[in-house]
């Protein structure tokens, strides 16, 4: 008899995948990489003190201060998804073959596309987890604050006997640079980025030789992503009624295709401005954050399914 | 009349003429690292694979289990390609030092290897807790890996290697950097798993432990396979035969000495006390030590 069947099940794709998902978010946190969330909330309770050179009224006082907490969390927050997202993501797969860990886990019956997409999503699963943290602590400290400075606003605007309609366009402008859904949007942004650049990492470790390489590729091309757009406006400019024109065309959109135009995202600055992220915008992100991470696992796979261990 | 075999069992293990090749450099001839090794093990045999360090043992476990592609030939296990992804429900594998997650604890490890293989449950957990107990790490169990020592570190491989209860076991070097202990509760346990009908596979170069728990032999070299078969005919010396006595006199042994002689053609080739093996040995002075402390 054989008494196999009577314990195993075979497992599906998404069962498998998310076991290696749920084990890789432990082995980063058992990394102790939450220890940054303390350098974060000194960072969001120093922005509460810094002093940006003003040239308005004293009205605008407060909102600078609303401002500068936003930027300063979002601009951390940016720093720590991009770095974790590319450091967790070079780390994972270069010491899972060293340590041959990945021998026993390729000697199971795991697909190799399961193996990418759960050693991805456990990255991406801490990246959310982080940035939710960040957000709950940056949306809590902005509430707090954003109260005081309506309350000094208010008291100021009627002591100097403003009219009613005055009055509460500038308590809806205090309003706006707190804690807004747009806010949220731009939070998820920069998770939608980090995502981005967490499959572009993982498709350059599948080939790089070593972790080192992979962090300095990926970094790089999360720094040209910040000005394709632009190199491509110049270039496509120049060769404009030229014969040359549609391969040009033709290779910039391979290299659009391929590296990500990181400018899309500079609608989060308009959010710490205080301005509306609309719906259609967040969708547009999402839609570009799916695209390029499937199209990035897919090619890791594509690579990968070949690798000889 | 031929009757279609329609029941006939797959073996276990069925490598046909395996080559695999390994790029070197640009212009230089690639690298050969098994030339043409054929293996057929069937179920419930235990099989050794024994050569000197690069002969290719290791090439050929992983071609078997898939991690590199052969460059010509087929391997399979119980008739399912190696290549395929379902061809490792049936199979736990050890390999050669292996390294587990050292965040993870003993009874971590096996549960996250369970899961893999689809066990969930009261199931994983009946089963990590029968396999922490086989493997004698019960009490390591809420230990992490990473203050584990060698043999621990082999012992825990071997458990995760058998937590789906595979039907065939691939151990590469399992005894290796060992202490002669721990390398004795290892052998002890290939025995177990050859008792329970499990298919065994493994490569060593230390021949006398391959001796002892293996019934097909396989000797590679340079890639090649040179000699292979069931163990007792390979090592059998047909010309000869032993005979042990026990408390028996010098007398008696001159007598059957002078026996022999009296026989044309037979020839007493040599007498003399039999000898333990220094691994015996140790293991007798130091569990006798540990008995009288």
């Amino acid at each position: 008899m054989n008494p196999v069947s009577t314990i195993k099940a075979i497992p599906g794709h998404v069962s498998r995948t998310s076991v290696i998902a749920r084990h890789a978010f432990t082995q980063l946190v058992r990394m102790k990489v939450f220890y940054f969330l303390a350098f974060f909330a000194v960072i969001l309770i120093a922005s509460n003190f810094f002093n940006l050179p003003q040239h308005e009224g004293p009205e605008s006082a407060g909102v600078n201060i609303l401002r500068s907490i936003k930027s300063w969390s979002l601009g951390a927050m940016t720093l720590f998804s991009v770095v974790l997202s590319i450091v967790a993501t070079a780390l994972l797969l270069p010491k899972d073959v060293e340590d041959r860990t990945l021998y026993t886990i390729l000697a199971k019956p795991v697909p190799r596309l399961d193996y990418l997409a759960g050693k991805l999503l456990g990255v991406l699963l801490l990246v959310f987890v982080s940035l939710a943290l960040m957000d709950i602590l940056m949306v809590g400290i902005l509430q707090l604050r954003t109260n005081m400075v309506l309350t000094d606003q208010m008291a100021m605007a009627e002591a100097r006997g403003w009219p009613a309609a005055d009055i509460a366009l500038l308590k809806a402008e205090i309003l706006a640079q707190g804690p807004t859904a747009s806010l949220q949007g731009a939070v998820f942004s920069v998770f939608l980025r980090s995502s981005i650049i967490a499959s572009m990492a993982l498709l350059i470790s599948t080939f790089s030789s070593s972790t080192l390489f992979t962090t300095i590729i990926s970094f790089l091309i999360y720094f040209i992503g910040h000005f394709q757009a632009d190199a491509r406006a110049a270039y496509l400019s120049g060769e404009a009624g030229t014969s040359d024109g549609i391969l040009a065309r033709g290779v910039t959109l391979l290299v659009s295709l391929v590296l990500p135009d990181f400018q899309l995202f500079n609608v989060i600055d308009s959010v710490i401005e205080g301005q509306v992220m609309p719906l259609f915008i967040v969708g547009k992100l999402t839609l570009i954050g799916l695209f390029y991470a499937i199209f990035y696992i897919l090619a890791s796979w594509f690579i990968f399914a070949e690798k000889e261990f | 009349m031929f009757l279609p075999r329609m029941t006939e069992i797959p073996p276990a293990v069925e490598i046909s003429h395996l080559i695999k090749d390994f790029k070197t450099s640009f212009k230089r001839q690639p690298l050969r690292a098994v030339d043409d090794v054929s293996i057929r093990i069937m179920p419930g045999e235990v099989y050794g694979l024994i050569g000197p360090n690069g002969s290719g043992k290791s090439t050929t476990m992983k071609a078997l289990l898939g991690l590199v592609a052969p460059t010509a030939g087929k391997c399979a296990i119980f008739g399912k390609d190696s290549m395929k992804v379902d061809s490792r429900n049936e199979v736990g594998f050890l390999p050669e030092n292996p390294y587990f997650y050292k965040h993870l604890s003993g009874e971590e490890t096996l549960k996250f290897y369970g899961k893999l293989c689809g066990i969930k449950g009261a199931k994983l957990r009946d089963r990590v807790k029968q396999l922490l107990e086989l493997v004698d790490l019960s009490g390591a169990s809420h230990r992490r890996i990473g203050g584990y020592s060698k043999g621990m570190l082999q012992r825990i491989g071997l458990a995760q290697a058998l937590i789906q209860e595979p039907k065939l076991v691939i151990l590469d070097e399992p005894t290796a950097g060992v202490d002669p202990v721990g390398s004795r509760e290892i052998r002890d346990l290939i025995f177990k798993l050859r008792e329970q009908g499990i298919t065994v596979f493994l490569c060593s170069h230390l021949l006398e432990q391959v001796q002892e728990v293996c019934d097909h032999v396989g000797i590679i070299f340079k890639g090649k396979m040179i000699r292979e078969g069931k163990l007792d005919d390979l090592i059998a010396i047909e010309d000869q035969t032993e005979l042990i006595l026990k408390d028996a006199s010098p007398e008696l042994v001159a007598e059957i000495a002078a026996l022999v002689g009296k026989h044309a053609g037979a020839e007493l080739i040599s007498t003399g006390k039999p000898r333990t093996t220094l691994e015996r040995l140790f293991l007798r002075e130091t569990l006798k030590q540990e008995s009288n402390n």
